[in-house]
């Protein structure tokens, strides 16, 4: 449901708030007496008000205005850009740079997602039942994605480096040479290098979530399965992935949905080159707007990029809702 | 899976196996810290040389020089500005928004829920590009000021949803017998409520602060004239300008991710536990 970083925190807090609404009943407002509703009504104004005034001035309006702007030709100056209806959208299906952007969007979704789920639930099942001795190795999964995305991609700069870099050294020492490369510079390999750092630095993510989600697995259930005979993938695929399943589709939307809008990574490792093989909606958007000065062209392409990302945030969001709800039996 | 703790040959060997895998994994994921750090305690003559073999040569001549002439020391002063009142920003109208979102009726309150959880939606990329000519023409561009009510607003939505979700928790019997008492709907609020959300507020506190010292596009965008340049755009100004410069750069790298790294680990169950697994439970 949720986009970018801090949102994904979001879906991962959503349950308390669903067994809110579930279980507690809403408080009569009956029994309060009127001078208390009339102080709360106040109260509740003037604490929500400071945050709304942040909310309407630096979210709410900016974003009405970027509808405005993909309906407008405006290049920064202009006091009184003229409407131009669709144009803005027509620029879109016949801009050559953009259909390249949005596959490597696209690659970036299926990868970056399926990379990051598969690693974190393999470390989250590997470090199911490590007791206290645990807690070292949680650290050293879940750091790099606190990292900030600079600093990683500058370090993994150096380890793609063509002549020095680790990568290069290593793949000639296991004897694989042959595939030395300076693999941000080569068209070929520049947007898979930058999804390896992404997916490096995500995993950590996923595995925290789906280790917390294992932790309130039913063990009991697990072990009766095994004493009837069932190996350790039935268990896996018939016991353990059916009760994490609401957290997984949470998971697996925070990640997909942070596909759409990828940019620091990627801005600082390549800037979408070597000329735009790893460019994606997001650099795209960004040079155009405060490098071409295009501004009105590139908050279309970031419109575009919001009603990309918007369904599949529902869609997932929904299935997830559906399928907690199932197992609470509520 | 999780009773394997037997001590049968087979256990034990299993057991040995898997925490050696685990090692591994874990140098992998830490590799790179490792190689920051590495690099950046060179000397001049080894980065030439040798700029990412582990630990050849030790010395503090390119942390001085990251720090003295690239600047560094500036940008992690101007980096606490940016995250230091943007995040005390937003754990405090959060928990104030939470709690009246929560448990407060006043007219309007869905529609404007509504329009904060649509700030859970909308990537920050959509409004980015208007926001910057609304800075512009409102005078804030380029200043702290700015920054932080924009860093403050990209974590309210969530500050809130988080907020919310604890004041919902409290039970109601606890302000009606603080009202009993003769307590104020503000002293049920800041004296009873408030208390009870401070572990919630603190986890809230260390994640926007760390979301807010690792924004990039943010200050990228909305401080662009350099006198509050913070350690992100500082250090990718830094790369752009002298990429060949790699002991310079590592110290730089490490500089910027050094107080990551101690909030990180001091605060681990803040980070994790506080939102993520408590998140998870239900």
């Amino acid at each position: 449901m949720t986009l970018g970083i801090p949102a994904a925190v979001t879906a991962a807090a959503e349950p308390p708030a669903a067994r809110d609404r579930r279980h507690r009943p809403r408080r009569p407002a009956l029994d309060t007496p009127r001078a208390t509703r009339r102080a709360q009504t106040r109260l509740g104004i003037a604490l929500v008000a400071p945050a709304m005034v942040l909310v309407v001035t630096f979210f709410l309006v900016p974003l009405v205005s970027a509808i405005y702007y993909a309906f407008v030709d405006f290049n920064g100056v202009n006091p009184n850009p003229s409407f131009v209806g669709l144009a803005n959208f027509a620029e879109l299906f016949q801009d050559a740079a953009l259909w390249p952007a949005l596959c490597n969007n696209a690659i970036w979704i299926v990868l970056g997602t399926a990379g990051p789920i598969v690693i974190g639930l393999v470390l989250a099942l590997l470090m199911w039942g490590v007791g206290r001795s645990g807690a070292l190795y949680r650290v050293a999964f879940f750091l790099p994605y606190v990292l900030p995305q600079v600093a990683v991609g500058v370090v993994w700069g150096w380890i793609y480096d063509p002549v020095r870099g680790w990568l290069n050294q290593a793949l000639e020492i296991i004897g694989l040479g042959a595939l030395r490369t300076g693999w941000l510079g080569n068209p070929d390999t520049a947007l898979y290098a930058v999804l390896a750092t992404a997916v490096w630095a995500t995993s950590g993510f996923v595995f925290v979530i789906l280790l917390a989600a294992l932790r309130n697995v039913d063990t009991e259930l697990v072990d009766a399965s095994r004493l009837d005979g069932a190996n350790t993938i039935q268990r896996l695929w018939f016991i353990v992935l059916p009760q994490i399943m609401p957290v997984f589709l949470m998971v697996t939307t925070i990640t997909l949905v942070g596909g759409f809008s990828v940019f620091d990574i990627i801005f600082v490792m390549t800037g979408g080159g070597p000329a735009g093989a790893s460019d994606v909606l997001g650099t795209v958007a960004y040079s155009e707007a405060f490098q071409l000065n295009r501004i009105s062209y590139g908050t279309t392409i970031a419109l575009v990029i919001t009603l990309l990302a918007i369904p599949f945030a529902v869609c997932l969001n929904r299935l997830q809702r559906r399928l907690s709800l199932q197992g609470t039996g509520a | 899976m999780t009773t394997d703790r037997g001590s049968s040959p087979r256990a034990r060997t299993e057991r040995t196996a898997k925490h050696g895998l685990l090692i591994v994994l874990s140098l992998f994921a830490v590799f790179p810290i490792v190689l920051t750090i590495s690099t950046a305690l060179k000397t001049d003559a080894d980065v030439t040389v040798n700029p990412f073999g582990f630990f050849s040569s030790f010395s503090s001549e390119n942390i001085v020089a990251a720090w003295v002439e690239g600047g560094f020391s500036d940008y992690v002063l101007n980096s606490f500005l940016i995250s230091v009142p943007s995040t005390v920003l937003v754990v405090a109208l959060s928990t104030m928004a939470g709690y009246a979102f929560a448990r407060l009726p006043f007219p309007g309150r869905g529609v404007a829920f509504y329009l904060v959880m649509l700030g859970l939606l909308v990537p920050f990329f959509t409004y980015m590009i208007p926001l910057y000519f609304q800075l512009r023409s409102l005078g804030l561009l380029d200043t702290l000021l700015g920054v932080n009510l924009v860093l403050a607003t990209t974590g309210l939505a969530f500050g809130i949803f988080f907020m919310r979700a604890f004041f919902s928790d409290l039970p109601t019997e606890l302000e009606q017998a603080a009202r009993i008492d003769g307590a104020s709907e503000w002293q049920i609020f800041s004296r009873v409520m408030v208390p009870l959300v401070s572990s919630g507020a603190g986890a809230l506190g260390v994640f926007t602060f760390l979301q807010n010292w690792n924004n990039f596009l943010v200050p990228l965008l909305y401080v662009p004239g350099g006198a509050y340049r913070p350690l992100t755009t500082g250090l990718y100004l830094f790369l752009g300008g002298r990429s060949i410069d790699i002991g310079p750069l590592a110290a730089g790298t490490l500089i910027t991710i050094l107080p990551v790294v101690v909030v990180f680990v001091l605060l681990q169950k803040q980070v994790t536990q506080g939102f993520l697994s408590g998140a998870v439970k239900g």
